[in-house]
């Protein structure tokens, strides 16, 4: 089993939820994104174009990140997802700069996205702290894991249902029969930067 | 497309590198110094003890950076992951064989200061780590490799060389102060002459290597332009490069006595600052390859 995603670029249409949903479910702090879309343009106007990248943690079959880690916090589990042990981390951030997608993120502290929440915190504030801190808490350099907790309960991860132009599935790679495996192949799936011969396990399909 | 520079590792890094660099280039001084032996015996003591002090300040600058910095002694235990864990393990051991150098000198030991052998290889060994020590921080940088600017093979020669000559500035420093012979410190100034000689060439193609990527282009850009040219430009070619190259030339061929002292003291300080400086360029020039998906490119956000 090794987990993966496509992500139709002909479907994305740019809304964001995948972002927010992701946010949601991890509890992610204020700046801080496991999943994102990235704007981009290509010439210029009138014969401009743009086009949406939404990005997460491409849990690479040969992670750069990993191959930096000097503490050994970095590891890969049996179904290709990279996790950080949060106890073994000591925060250098050299996976920050060894991985070619930007998806190790770090935290200093608890940030509020209210400005009349400096003080006191409300409740829902209170529980995404703590959340937070369960799983990741600060100095750590932290990053996506297709949230594998949910993927374990039976669901979805987070963004991929929260996905309404229906452009990200998610699915087991070294299955040739499944609808990830069938994707690639017959639409020419790609992945972002193959030159770092970190073999991703997200893979694009083309846009129009 | 606006690609912009990593904003991890700054002031307190490049710190680290500096005096790592320093740390290892005025040891190997002190070892050269100490074979020479007769009136290089100051510069030699000078020159061992920086070495290991330096590079203890450095690691404190770089536990500081950690983010979770309890945790710093976790880079001891996995020896054989990254260039993280083998660097600690190179200047743990260059730190260790540093003071037992250095212990040479003190009592109760001093008794042994007449053990010329004994001392000479433990000099030896203790060189090869200070090259390990002031060389690998090139190697790291390099080992990560979307940051084109740091991934060549220039990195690591260029902070050798920074690393010997501002090694050597720092011992003419502490030569000055403590006192030691005039003939060995007008030697230190001429070998100096042809490391910053050395070091200009480094730079130079260390800058011509970025041409074929596009973000090592704009790192270039970002370092000889845009927003860190003034550290580039004043920092590092005029206070680390043309300067002391400057001042030494003129202290060692047209002026004698004081006036070459107090010209290689200044050279010798500006070059050590301009070392800083030079660190500080290189990790603030590192710039992410952009992401490629068809004809779209997209910077890489929030490192």
């Amino acid at each position: 089993m090794r987990y993966g995603f496509v992500i139709d670029l002909k479907r994305c249409y740019g809304c964001y939820s995948c972002q927010v949903a992701c946010k949601a479910a991890n509890n992610t702090p204020k700046g801080i994104d496991f999943a994102s879309c990235l704007q981009g343009e290509v010439g210029t106007y009138p014969n401009a174009l743009r086009q949406m990248l939404p990005t997460l943690c491409m849990q690479c079959a040969e992670p750069e990140c990993l191959k930096v880690c000097p503490t050994g916090a970095t590891k890969q589990d049996e179904n290709g997802i990279v996790t950080v042990d949060k106890d073994l981390c000591m925060g250098c951030k050299y996976c920050m700069m060894a991985c070619p997608y930007g998806q190790r993120h770090t935290v200093a502290e608890w940030a509020s996205y209210f400005p009349d929440a400096e003080g006191e915190l409300d409740a829902y504030q209170q529980y995404a702290k703590s959340k937070w801190e369960d799983k990741n808490g600060y100095g750590i350099a932290t990053k996506c894991d297709f949230c594998i907790d949910r993927v374990k309960e039976g669901k979805q991860p987070a963004c991929v249902e929260a996905c309404p132009a229906k452009a990200r599935y998610f699915g087991d790679l070294d299955d040739p029969e499944s609808e990830i495996s069938i994707l690639i192949k017959r639409e020419r799936g790609f992945q972002l930067n193959p030159e770092f011969g970190t073999e991703p396990s997200v893979y694009y399909l083309p846009a129009r | 497309m606006l690609l912009k520079p990593q904003s991890k590792w700054t002031w307190l890094v490049a710190a680290y590198l500096f005096l790592a660099g320093i740390g290892g280039g005025a040891y190997i001084v002190g070892v050269v110094a100490d074979w020479l032996g007769g009136e290089w015996a100051v510069i030699s003591k000078i020159g061992v003890v920086l070495g290991f002090p330096c590079v203890l300040v450095g690691c404190a600058f770089l536990v500081l950076d950690l983010g979770k910095p309890e945790n710093f002694w976790r880079a001891w235990m996995r020896p054989n992951t990254s260039w993280i864990a083998r660097g600690t393990i190179v200047i743990s051991v260059f730190m260790v064989v540093g003071a037992i150098h250095f212990g040479f000198w003190l009592w109760p030991f001093n008794s042994l200061a007449g053990a010329d052998g004994a001392r000479h290889a433990i000099g030896l060994l203790g060189a090869l780590f200070a090259f390990g020590t002031a060389i690998y921080t090139g190697i790291l940088l390099g080992a990560s490799r979307p940051i084109a600017f740091w991934s060549t093979a220039m990195l690591p020669l260029l902070f050798l060389v920074s690393a010997l000559s501002t090694g050597v500035m720092a011992v003419i420093i502490g030569a000055m102060v403590g006192g030691g012979a005039e003939g060995p410190i007008l030697a230190l100034g001429k070998a100096d002459i042809l490391l910053i000689i050395a070091e200009v060439f480094v730079v130079v193609f260390y800058l011509q290597a970025t041409h074929r990527l596009p973000e090592s282009r704009a790192s270039a850009r970002l370092v000889l332009m845009e927003s860190v040219a003034p550290l580039f430009w004043i920092g590092v070619a005029g206070l680390g490069l043309i300067v002391p190259l400057v001042l030494e030339i003129t202290g060692a061929f047209a002026l004698g006595g004081t006036g070459a002292e107090v010209a290689a003291i200044v050279a010798s300080i500006s070059g050590v600052v301009g070392g800083l400086f030079l660190r500080q360029v290189v990790l603030a020039g590192g710039i992410h390859a952009p992401l490629k998906a068809g004809r779209f490119e997209y910077a890489v956000s929030k490192v």
